[in-house]
């Protein structure tokens, strides 16, 4: 279990870092944490012929609030960085919630947030806090800049946007609304595993009802996923057990997971409307209007 | 190393790197195939088999080590992507007189391990828990350790090894009784 | 959690044994000074790595390694057809009858039988490099027909693994106690249910491995190996890699006398220790054998030859090794290839097993379908059980012990401790595309969950409950002295009862009643599992040979207890420790009984050189029982020789002379007392010098066990709290009552038993060795294959009962026990949370929600 001969780069700037991309294309990947890629590579499920690792390109690795309140996540930011950042916890705290759910600390000491998301595990949290929470992904290469948009990011199980000489720099995630309220709840087989089903659900709630709501789902497509007809339902409507149980029957009747040695596709339908219910019930109960 | 090897590794068609560790405080440069793990280049060319490999694929945790005084995988780390960086084993975790590090008395009073394969890892995670969070919890014992798989123990006697440890650290030289 | 000081120890002349005293190992192993066989890299060692099929099924019909061969660091690559030439195949090891064990080498040649089964091997200047050149072995592969299951096995038309096998049935035997017929048709009910249990794996947390040196100068072969058995390895590499023509092993036999002296030693070692044994094998097993295949014979008498001619016989080594769980026992054809290897090519190799090796053959167990009728009276007396089993011993049958003795285990245990008037058991062993079967920690432990699980099944039919049911059936004292249906006799260690009695006096049924309505009406539902088993530890001295017939010769084991001039204790042991402590349990024995101090004394392990001949190894709960008690003899009389040789010295009667602390004196005037260490070197200096290690006092014994000791019982009570929203099990208590008599070290004893329970609660909630329906493994990484964390894991009370025996040596085996209990208490509690029939085995959140009817299967 060790990984083929590669040619190694660790280019001290990011330019150089995209000309290399530019130059080898398919045939290079990123390296940043590497809790992805190294196992895939050990496995030989992977193998590169050349590895750019941007570890030591300077300035990726902070967490920036902007004036308005939205939150700038670099390329080396690693997960650990984010679970104990007040920044994270006070305007972009999803991303907290999120973590511990997050592997184990040995993991997300060197695991990057972007690297999480770049990678586009269907069965990983970053990518659905993506879906809920919007943000600008920005994708440089050497030919310019793009910045896409969340909703436009996950194409396919370990598909995304990005483009074989594209680094994702950073992402913004804009301002966490004073009415805004969220969980991120899942069920694993074993602590730290990647989620059986897992959901991310971000609400705004004007006095006890609903004015808008995101709801994404992990282990449960192909990509991360929201459910529109769901949050519908829940746009209007006052925080409840029966809005809540109305959400979650969507919920199990439009998603249709797809069955591994894990987990049954029935069970993961059914656990998907469980999270939705408790998941919204922890979300609510965070501003004091529980079900 | 072997000149044999080395002629081998310079035409398999990978880079070559040099590589400056410092390992338990000692320098150790080393000149490896950029593909080698951390936890291959410090059992094989540094010599320190005392971090111990269960998996190499991220998650029995036997591996584990300290950079730069946080708990990492060595075997999901290409050693040339920690080049320059302070690393913690198993063998630095005692005093240079010999005295053992509270966390290493405590398992040994608590008969934390078994076969103590896992050993390695478990303390290593252990000891960044404690840096962290003196006073843990029993459930946050159980939580940070998670990351790491024992086979032989059901955990209960490495979770009552750290708490000794907690015991410890904290000032009270007896450390309680298992 | 135990009392220590039960009468035993309180007679202890040191006190050390009921004490937990520091462990002996911790000082390496927790400061990353052990040295596990990974650990090992001479100068110049080459790396192995196997090329393995990706196919469950295939005929081989060419392969081509010639650009492995010119790939970097590549030195060798060696073929199964190659490796055919240079080894002989595994024999039939232990023919019973109506079995049929196919005979394969340590390679594949023609064809392929599961996914992961080694076609070549690679040898290379890194493992890194020969992981490149294994890539470049181009092999054409023509599939078969797979079979992945034991209905697929059993029919007719599934395509035989093994020509000559005749079919995928590897061994068909009914064994019959009693008049069963009319027992049953006797009995007011019969009640039958069926039970399956999915494949699971020993998963020791460090992999197989075997590091080769050859010497240069005579090449002589020092294998250190992960293995729990160095003298049965060392046994197996001289005979599978000592092919030669036959003129040439004579005449080197008769020309070269220094082999001729260590053959006719080992011989008369093997025999020596066996002799009762061999004399009782029958030749139903045999002939069988014959009637399928007579090749056997010819490669037996080969391998007997090429014996005769080996200029030696390798030395095993093993010092520290990562858990085994009975996956080191049996000798791994990697073993055979790597020896043969190294020998070729004259140069040490090294192998270090991967994981994904180790998931797809590293050894994998358990995979049962029990069919258990119980024919019962409505007051809820058992009078007899019907048993039809079928073991999945995958492609290649363990070497040497595989399903087909684990179905004898089996046959005797299933009765456990409640009274029968007869009992009958059919016994299959079917071949499937899958990884090996070896025994896993309590290897016969499924005739403990499905009997287990089934009185809950009959309790429930007739309106009893599962404490009532068991109580009422049970052995217990009133009913001493008897016998189990199967045979072996029981006495008053079988204290099951007691187990069961004392751990329903620790629940408080009430409060659990409450908690339990409470629990159901925020979506959760409680259960309560008992389980109850008594195991051989080791048994009655009748008790292998109701296995079977001449397997009691393994279960003598000898020691060597000698005292070197220095006064040190020296220990040699057959037992090849793997996490059981036996450094610091054995020093304990033998510092009590010799009266000197725990740090005096030293135990030898795992060097076929320096330890006693003996094939067990560490396994079967036989360190407490048989290897302690060997021990303890050697050490009792080295103590009796160091008397006698102080009472010179002293001027006193060696009755009068008592050893405290290392000193020898007259009871009550240790003034006057003389070390051991004068003693030793007096007797040094007078010339003494043992014959097996040249010390001046040395003892040698075998130790039988007989009469002595005998079960080792538990009770498990668990409880569980099922969420009917996730169908996440969680346990908010799980005890074990247990009693194996009085205890030498109580934390390792709870160790011991909490390992087990863990893996026990592995096997039911986590881990499942997954195949699809074309036999391709699902489960090849720790991703897959989900080995619990301390977050899975619940705190585990353990309460001791310590029962003595009658016998010399009392320590009795507590290794098994832990896993023959967890799966059927949890079972139980799970059953009896939902109201719904278990009977799998295996009940991961998608099983749950299905029994409690929350979600469809599918
Ligand atoms: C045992 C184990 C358990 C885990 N459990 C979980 C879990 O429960 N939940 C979870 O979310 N994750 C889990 N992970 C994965 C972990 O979170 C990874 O850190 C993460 O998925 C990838 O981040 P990385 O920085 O390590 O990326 P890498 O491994 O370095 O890269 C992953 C992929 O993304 C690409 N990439 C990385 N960064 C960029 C970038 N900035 N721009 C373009 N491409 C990029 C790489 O080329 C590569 O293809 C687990 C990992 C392990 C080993
Ligand atoms: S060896 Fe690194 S996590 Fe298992
Ligand atoms: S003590 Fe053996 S794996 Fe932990």
């Amino acid at each position: 279990m060790k990984p083929a001969p590669f040619t190694y780069h660790r280019p001290e700037t990011l330019d150089d870092a995209l000309d290399l991309l530019a130059t080898h294309g398919d045939d290079a990947k990123v390296l940043a944490g590497g809790q992805s890629l190294i196992p895939l590579m050990a496995l030989r499920m992977g193998r590169p012929g050349h590895v750019v690792d941007i570890g030591r390109i300077a300035g990726l690795d902070s967490i920036t609030v902007g004036a308005d309140g939205d939150v700038t996540i670099g390329a080396l930011v690693r997960h650990e960085q984010t679970r104990t950042s007040t920044d994270v916890a006070t305007h972009a705290p999803l991303i907290a919630t999120a973590m511990p759910w997050v592997a184990h600390r040995a993991i997300r000491s060197r695991g990057t947030v972007l690297g999480s998301i770049a990678h586009g595990d269907p069965a990983a949290e970053m990518p659905a806090v993506v879906l809920a929470t919007e943000p600008t992904l920005i994708a440089r290469s050497s030919s310019g800049v793009r910045e896409i948009a969340a909703a436009d990011f996950f194409h396919g199980y370990l598909d995304t946007a990005l483009r074989a000489d594209e680094i994702l720099t950073e992402v913004r995630f804009p301002a966490w609304s004073p009415n805004a309220v969220g969980a991120v709840v899942e069920v694993a087989r074993r602590h730290g595993d990647y989620a059986l089903v897992g959901m991310a659900a971000m609400l705004t709630v004007d006095g006890d009802t609903i004015s808008s709501a995101a709801l994404a789902y992990f282990g449960a497509a192909s990509t991360a996923i929201r459910v529109p007809d769901a949050e519908q339902a829940l746009v209007g409507a006052t925080v409840s057990a029966d809005t809540f149980d109305a959400a979650a029957a969507i919920v199990s009747a439009e998603l249709s997971p797809p069955p591994d040695i894990h987990a049954s596709a029935a069970y993961r339908r059914h656990l998907a409307g469980v999270l939705t219910v408790r998941g919204l019930s922890a979300a609510t109960a965070e501003i004091g209007a529980d079900a | 190393m072997t000149a044999d090897r080395l002629a081998a590794e310079e035409s398999a068609g990978g880079s070559i790197v040099d590589v400056a560790l410092t390992v338990n405080g000692r320098s150790a440069p080393v000149r490896v195939e950029a593909r080698r793990t951390l936890s291959d280049v410090l059992r094989e060319d540094v010599g320190l088999t005392g971090t111990h490999l269960g998996c190499e694929h991220g998650v029995c945790g036997a591996c584990t080590v300290l950079i730069d005084g946080q708990p990492a995988r060595s075997c999901l780390l290409l050693a040339a992507q920690v080049d320059g960086a302070e690393i913690t084993t198993i063998e630095g975790l005692a005093e240079p007189d010999g005295t053992l590090h509270p966390i290493q008395q405590a398992m040994m009073q608590a008969h934390g391990f078994q076969c103590a394969f896992c050993a390695p890892g478990f303390l290593m995670s252990a000891v960044a828990l404690l840096a962290d969070n003196p006073q843990p919890t029993r459930s946050e014992i159980r939580e940070e350790l998670a990351g790491n798989l024992c086979r032989c123990t059901g955990y209960q006697s490495i979770v009552d090894g750290v708490e000794i440890a907690v015991r410890r650290m904290n000032g009270d030289s007896s450390g309680g009784s298992s | 959690m135990t009392a220590p000081g039960h009468p035993q120890a309180r007679e202890n002349r040191s006190g050390l044994v009921g004490q937990s005293v520091r462990r002996v190992e911790d000082d390496r192993l927790l400061t990353g000074a052990g040295v596990f066989v990974a650990d090992r890299n001479p100068d110049g060692v080459l790396h192995a790595v196997f090329v393995r099929s990706p196919l469950a099924h295939a005929r081989i019909t060419s392969i081509d390694v010639a650009a492995a061969r010119r790939a970097p660091g590549v030195v060798a690559v060696i073929t199964g057809a190659e490796m055919a030439e240079m080894t002989h195949p595994f024999p039939p090891f232990l023919m019973l009858p109506g079995l049929y064990t196919p005979l394969f080498h340590a390679l594949s040649a023609d064809k392929v039988r599961l996914v992961g089964d080694p076609v070549a091997v690679v040898i290379a200047e890194s493992r890194y490099l020969a992981e490149d050149a294994a890539d470049l072995v181009d092999v054409d592969y023509e599939p078969l027909p797979t079979v992945a299951s034991i209905a697929e096995a059993l029919s007719p038309t599934s395509e035989p693994l093994w020509a000559k096998a005749g079919g995928n049935v590897m061994m068909d035997h009914t064994d019959t106690f009693g008049d069963v017929d009319a027992v049953f048709a006797a009995a007011d009910r019969v009640i039958t249910e069926r039970f399956d249990c999915p494949r699971q794996s020993n998963q020791p947390m460090e992999t197989r491995g075997s590091l080769v040196e050859v010497d240069a100068a005579t090449g002589h072969l020092t294998i250190h190996n992960a293995t729990q058995s160095s003298h049965l390895l060392r046994w197996a590499v001289a005979a599978l890699t000592g092919k030669q023509r036959t003129t040439t092993a004579l005449k080197r036999f008769i020309t070269n006398k220094q082999r001729r002296r260590a053959f006719f030693a080992g011989a008369k070692q093997f025999v020596g220790t066996n002799r009762d044994g061999l004399k009782e094998q029958d030749n139903a097993g045999p002939l069988a054998q014959l009637k399928k295949d007579r090749s056997f014979l010819g490669h037996m008498n080969k391998i007997a030859v090429g014996l005769l001619g080996k200029d030696d016989y390798p030395t095993v080594k093993a010092q520290d090794i990562g858990g085994g769980f009975g996956s080191k026992g049996p000798v791994a054809r990697e073993d055979i290839a790597l020896a043969a290897a190294a020998t070729s090519l004259g140069r040490s190799v090294k192998w270090i097993e991967d994981r994904t090796e180790n998931l797809m053959d590293g050894g994998q167990a358990r995979e049962e379908s029990l069919t258990v009728s119980i024919a019962v009276d409505s007051d809820g007396t058992f009078r007899a059980m019907r048993v039809d089993l079928i073991i999945d011993q995958g492609a290649y049958p363990g070497f040497p012990i595989g399903a087909p003795l684990i179905t004898k285990m089996m046959k005797v245990m299933f009765p456990g401790a409640y009274r029968w008037d007869a009992f009958e058991i059919r016994s299959r062993v079917v071949a499937t595309n899958k990884g090996r079967y070896i025994p896993y920690r309590g290897p016969w432990a499924n005739e403990t969950w499905a009997r287990e699980r089934m009185i809950d099944v009959v309790a429930d039919a007739l309106g009893m409950t599962p404490a009532e049911i068991r109580l009422h059936n049970m052995i217990g004292a009133d009913d001493l002295p008897t016998s189990m249906v199967t045979g072996p006799s029981i006495d008053e260690t079988m204290s099951t009862k007691q187990t069961l009695e004392r751990a329903l006096e620790l629940i408080d049924m009430d409060q659990f009643e409450r908690d339990r309505v409470a629990a159901a009406a925020s979506g959760r539902r409680l259960g309560l599992g008992i389980a109850c088993y008594h195991e051989a530890a080791p048994g009655p001295p009748e008790f292998w040979d109701c296995i079977h017939p001449g397997t009691g010769m393994l279960t003598p084991e000898e020691a060597h207890t000698t005292v070197e001039a220095d006064g040190s204790v020296l220990v040699y042991t057959q037992q090849m420790p793997h996490g059981q402590s036996h450094e610091t349990t054995y020093a304990q024995v033998a510092a009590d009984e010799l009266g000197v101090r725990i740090d005096d004394v030293t135990i030898v392990s795992g060097d076929t050189d320096r330890t006693p001949f003996g094939f067990a190894g560490t396994g079967g709960s036989r360190g407490g029982p048989i290897g302690a008690g060997a021990v303890r003899t050697t050490a009792r009389e080295v103590r009796r020789q160091l008397i006698e040789s102080a009472a010179g010295m002293l001027e006193a009667s060696p009755d009068d002379i008592e050893i405290v602390d290392g000193n020898i004196h007259v009871a009550g005037v240790p003034a006057r007392g003389v070390t051991v260490a004068e003693v030793a070197r007096r007797a040094a200096d007078d010339g003494a010098s043992g014959d097996l290690h040249g010390a001046p006092f040395e003892v040698a014994d075998v130790y039988n066990g007989a009469g002595d000791g005998g079960w080792s019982v538990a009770t498990h009570v668990c409880i569980v709290d099922i969420d009917l929203g996730t169908g996440l099990v969680t346990f908010p208590r799980y005890l074990v009552v247990e009693d194996c008599g009085p205890i030498i070290h109580p934390a390792v004893v709870d160790g011991q038993v909490r390992g087990g329970v863990a893996q026990g609660i592995g096997a039911v909630l986590y881990e499942r060795t997954t195949y699809d329906e074309d036999a391709n493994l699902q489960a090849a990484t720790y991703m897959d294959y989900l080995v619990p964390t301390a977050m899975e894991i619940p705190e585990i009370e353990v309460h001791h009962l310590e029962t003595l025996s009658p016998g010399e040596n009392d320590f009795r085996g507590v290794g098994e026990g832990g896993m023959v209990g967890a799966p059927a208490a949890i079972t139980n509690a799970i059953e009896h949370a939902l109201g719904a029939r278990v009977t799998t085995q295996y009940l991961p959140p998608t099983k749950i929600l299905e029994l409690a009817g929350v979600i469809v299967p599918g």
